[in-house]
């Protein structure tokens, strides 16, 4: 059964603010992705860890890198449920 | 016209302290690091004498993220890199980076790392870290500190066992000779101290079951330590240039191999890679000079490498100060070349040599003079560093005063 966005987003936030090691405050979508210091390595992390909690396979090819030009944690948030549920 | 090549940074991260002035007191006071430690994994475990670094926490802690996620003998490459690059005065700035060397060994690379894949997957049926093989890859530490210091020059890993250490300080000093770098991180990483590991060193039976006693009669093997040395290495003029203080020149570099056997070392090899190394370099007096052995305290290691040093220096070879510092830290394999370079370096500019410590019972078929158990003070001139590594590689660096 699929899941629905609202299902996954609180998750997603959870997984993304654990691999934030530059974040100060609150994760929200509005929060700039340049503010969590995450690294090529974090997204590999993130990957993974989703893959793990969620028990779902997301197609990602490291070298072709989906998230470039993103902006907020909403829109890395939005990129990961697309991939998820392709 | 020839480039020389000095020594201006140190950098030690070691069981007997981690870093150089620690280590320094460690060595000078004949302190043994080597105690027993149960290593597990899953429901397995063994317990054997090793020669551990605890208490790095927080230093971890303060290494790049990427770095803190990365395997340990990458970062303790790291913090033997930080220390030496300070005491070095330089500067990695656009134009330096791009004329540095970075050549940073391993004998085994991210071993730990590897275990725990394993352990993940057959023992827990679960997926390996997505960062597996970044941590595991013998150039992870050289990589590391490519990134950390933006050095754009020559960088890569070098790997011969237990002669690791050696060769990457060598190779770096040929590279800065050729002109391919002005500057060079050289040295070496290890960190094993893991179940599968240790496991695999038993199986070979010559790991000591106590500690570590080279060249004493009742040596019983190899105690395997954790750690890093790293080195800055310069081109002599480039040093001078900006005024740098240098602590000593490497003024010989001699590498060879067996070409025999896998296990049993050869007196013929080690005696050739010493006198490769001692080319350059004329020795009046052969009570200043100090031979920083490669002393495993294994059975075949030490009667051999007694004969090779007899070899080299003949008649003069009683008067030699030699010593085996892995009495007290242990074995670092790959690191081993690394951090007995700065010990053989310490002993040159402090005059004092470091004692074979646990050395308690004469052995015929080693019959030098191991310094035993107490350090001792001498003017030193011509300061080597052993290292004979298992499948025949020899590697041997010689350094003298500024």
């Amino acid at each position: 059964m699929e899941r629905s966005m609202a299902e996954l987003e609180p998750t997603l936030l959870e997984i993304i603010k654990d691999h934030a090691v530059g974040l100060t405050g609150e994760l929200s979508r509005e929060t700039p992705i340049a503010d969590l210091g995450i690294d090529s390595f974090s997204v590999v992390e993130i990957i993974y860890e989703v893959e793990e909690k969620l028990g779902v396979e997301v197609p990602f090819n490291a070298n072709e890198n989906p998230f470039g030009d993103m902006a907020t944690v909403g829109d890395l948030i939005d990129a990961l449920d697309k991939l998820i549920k392709k | 016209m020839s480039r020389n090549i000095v020594v201006t940074g140190l950098g030690a991260v070691t069981p007997l302290g981690a870093s150089v002035a620690a280590f320094r007191d460690g060595l000078f006071a004949g302190r043994c690091a080597i105690q027993e430690r149960e290593y597990s994994a899953d429901r397995f475990s063994l317990s054997v004498p090793v020669a551990p670094i605890d208490g790095l926490e927080d230093r971890i802690k303060e290494l790049s993220p990427q770095l803190m996620r990365a395997d340990r003998f990458s970062q303790l490459a790291a913090l033997a890199a930080e220390e030496a690059a300070a005491q070095s005065g330089l500067e990695f700035d656009e134009a330096l980076g791009a004329r540095t060397a970075c050549i940073i060994g391993t004998g085994i690379g991210g071993q730990s790392t590897f275990d725990a894949g394993y352990v993940a997957m057959l023992c827990r049926e679960r997926r390996p870290h997505p960062l597996t093989i970044l941590k595991i890859i013998p150039n992870a530490a050289a990589s590391h500190l490519t990134i950390k210091y933006g050095v754009r020059g020559p960088a890569f890993a070098v790997s011969s066992a237990c002669a690791t250490g050696a060769h990457a300080i060598g190779v770096s000093a040929e590279l800065i000779k050729s002109g391919a770098a002005d500057v060079a991180f050289a040295g070496a990483s290890e960190a094993i101290l893991c179940y599968g590991a240790l496991e695999a060193w038993k199986a070979m039976h010559i790991l000591s079951d106590e500690t570590c006693r080279p060249f004493s009669k009742n040596r019983k093997g190899l105690v395997i330590g954790e750690g890093a040395g790293v080195l800055i290495l310069e081109e002599e003029e480039h040093a001078k240039k900006r005024g740098a203080d240098i602590l000593c020149r490497l003024s010989g570099f001699g590498m060879n191999a067996d070409g025999k056997d896998m296990i049993n070392p050869d007196v013929n090899g080690a005696a050739g890679a010493m006198k490769l190394a001692l080319k350059d370099i004329s020795i009046d007096d052969p009570s200043r000079v100090y031979v920083n052995a490669h002393g495993t305290g294994t059975l075949l290691n030490d009667p051999t490498e007694t004969k090779a040093i007899r070899s080299v220096f003949g008649a003069g070879a009683d008067a030699l100060a030699v010593s085996s510092t892995k009495s007290m830290h242990g074995h670092l394999l790959g690191a081993a070349g690394g951090i007995e370079a700065i010990a053989a370096i310490l002993a040159l500019r402090e005059g004092i040599v470091p004692p074979t410590v646990n050395y308690d019972e004469a052995d015929p078929e080693c019959d030098l003079d191991y310094v035993p158990n107490k350090a001792r003070e001498r003017d030193i001139a011509v300061a080597l560093s052993n290292s004979f590594a298992f499948g025949g590689l020899n590697a041997v660096t010689a350094f003298e005063k500024a």
